[in-house]
Formats: structure tokens, sequence, C-alpha cells
């Protein structure tokens, strides 16, 4: 490959590497898309190299965030284990289930988070941030557990990837701080995305000559990201999850709309 | 506040995925350089890839294991059951 494709996928993972390290996304929602039609390649093979490429960005991301304590691995473990359960029951009960209704409810929470989010951005607008992580308590346990349950139900049957639920299951429902929330969502979603991986990889959808220059970019946009997230105000970070959140919500309406489910 | 036992696991499972992380960085970088003179770059570069493919599961056993070392049988079951999902998700075909 010559240098100007290369660096450009270098650039495109270091620009999705570097957004999902604050958001607490995994980059895939950019890079699935552009790799399907920019660089045409098959569905399933961009959607194995984005698994790689988030992956790469949690693995990047956790390292520093669980270094400074800010990343809740007990809470992440949890959830984990709700999502991946959701996953695995939804795929067995797949074939019983009206994916459009399943389409609709995803695109209403996805709409009531937006909203959410943004109203709290709102709140916060004129307020000084306050340095740190402040000291928090859990709450609604079990509503988390169960939405994350139905998450992964979502993400395994819609193919959506976790972190425009798990933040704000976690920021709104379980009143965890921002920061806690999106650097366990980073934690997390790099488990979530290897056990498709796996399969992924295991059945050949992979092309190294792309991927590589791709996790390149990543991880060193991601590093970055993630060094700098203490310098970027929480507002800009609910922005950053707002637009994300707003986009995924009009995509799935585009989908339902043009009978994809 | 911090535990100081929490505070331990936590920079063990961060060394963990640093290790990861820049290994598989290294690699990747490698091989794409390499790629230019060498066919062997593709394999190194693979070779990266697949360190980054195992980081996942290596966080899981190493969480796993610190919990046991704090006595936190109860994360330690979590995380058992997390791989254990995974696992079968794998065996099964299923994508997550």
């Amino acid at each position: 490959m010559s240098l100007a494709p290369l660096l450009l996928l270098v650039g495109i993972g270091f620009f999705a590497g570097g957004f999902g390290a604050l958001a607490g996304l995994g980059g895939g929602i950019i890079i699935t898309p552009l790799l399907a039609i920019y660089y045409g390649l098959p569905m399933h093979t961009a959607i194995g190299i984005s698994l790689i490429a988030v992956i790469a960005t949690s693995t990047a991301t956790s390292s520093l965030y669980v270094e400074r304590h800010i990343t809740d691995v007990r809470l992440g473990m949890t959830l984990e284990l709700a999502t991946t359960l959701g996953a695995l029951v939804a795929a067995l009960v797949a074939h019983h289930v009206n994916r459009r209704t399943l389409a609709v409810l995803f695109a209403c929470f996805l709409l009531y988070s937006a909203i959410s989010m943004a109203r709290k951005a709102w709140g916060a607008r004129s307020r000084q941030e306050s340095p740190g992580i402040p000291d928090y308590t859990i709450q609604n346990y079990p509503l988390g557990l169960v939405a994350a349950l139905i998450a992964g139900g979502f993400s395994g049957l819609l193919g959506i990837g976790g972190g425009p639920i798990k933040v704000p299951v976690m920021y709104l429902f379980m009143k965890v701080p921002l920061r806690v929330a999106t650097a366990t969502s980073n934690f997390m979603i790099g488990v979530t995305a290897a056990a498709s991986a796996y399969v992924y990889w295991g059945r050949g959808d992979m092309q190294v000559s792309i991927a590589a220059p791709l996790v390149a970019g990543v991880f060193a946009g991601s590093l970055l990201g993630a060094r700098m997230s203490s310098k970027v105000r929480s507002v800009w970070v609910l922005f950053l999850l707002i637009v994300v959140t707003g986009w995924l919500a009009g995509v799935m309406v585009y989908k339902i709309a043009t009978g994809a489910f | 506040m911090m535990k100081r036992e929490s505070a331990a696991t936590d920079r063990t499972l961060a060394f963990t995925l640093k290790a990861g992380a820049y290994t598989a960085f290294i690699l990747v970088l490698a091989g794409i350089i390499l790629r230019n003179w060498f066919t062997a770059g593709a394999a190194v570069a693979n070779a990266g890839l697949l360190v980054l493919l195992a980081t996942p599961v290596l966080r899981i056993l190493v969480a796993a294991f610190q919990f046991l070392r704090e006595r936190d049988f109860r994360y330690v079951l979590v995380s058992i059951g997390v791989l254990g999902i995974m696992v079968l998700a794998y065996v099964l075909g299923i994508q997550a």
C-alpha cells in the first residue's frame, strides 16, 4: 500500500480512537461505515476490522484510566456479565423476536438518552467543574443490570456497539460520574468486542493490510485522548455523546423507515 | 475512598493492559514499516493483532486473580462468569 492511503487509514484510526477515548465508545460507529462504503469492504469484513479497532481503543484507554483509578473495574465486570449474558440469550432466541419492534424500542431509548444528556449539559453549562473524581455511590443497581442485559441483547441482535448504551445507563440511571462512566465503558467494550471478534477472526473476516494501519492510528489517538481527557470539560464530552447518540437514533429511524428490519 | 488492596489491583491490571497495548502497538507498527522491504512484515503485523485480540481475555484473568488476592470472591465469580459466557458464545459461534 502506498503512503497516502496508509496515512489516511492511520488518520481515521487516530480520530476514531481519540473520540472514542473521550466518549467511552469504540469508534466503531465511524469505522464500520467508512470501511464498508469508502473502502468497499464486505460488511462482515468491515465489522471484523472494526471490532479489532474497538479492542485497541479499549485496551489503550483502559491502560491509563485504570491506572488513574477512574475506571470502576468491579462495576464494569458486573455490567459486562449482564451484557454478554443478554447477548447470548438474545442470539439464542433471535428467531422468535420481532427485530422491528426491537429497533423501534432501541431508537426510543437513544432519543431519550440524547435528550436527557442534553438537559444535563444545559444545566451544567455555566457551573464550575470540580477537578478529580467525586465520591459516588452506585444507585439503581438492579435497573442498571437489567439495562445492560437488554443492551447486550440489542447489540447482539441489531449489530450495534455498546458504548452509546452503557455510558447513558451508568451516567443517567446509576448516577455514576460522567468520567467514571466513560472510562468504565471503555474498559467493557473491549471485552464485548473480543467475544465477537474471535468469531469473525476465525472466519477470516479480516484484512491485515487495512487493519494494521487503522489499529496503529487508533492506539495513538486513544492514548492521546485518554491523556488529555482530564483537560476536556465534561460538557464537551456530553456534547460528543449527544451527537453520537442522536446520530445513531437517526440511523435507526432511517433504517426502520426504509424497512431494513 | 480507594482501598489499598483495590489500588494494587488497579496497578496490576493497568500494567497488564499497558504491556498488551504497547506490545501490540510496536508489533503492528514494525509490521507496517517492514512490509515495504520484507514480506515478513505482514506476519509481524498479524502477530501484533493477535496480541491485541488476546488482551481482553488476559485482563479478565488478571482481574479474577487480583480479586482472589483481595479475597473478593464475589468478583472472582463475576469475572469467571464473563469468561465462561465468552467461551460459550465462541463455541456456539454466536456474535455478542
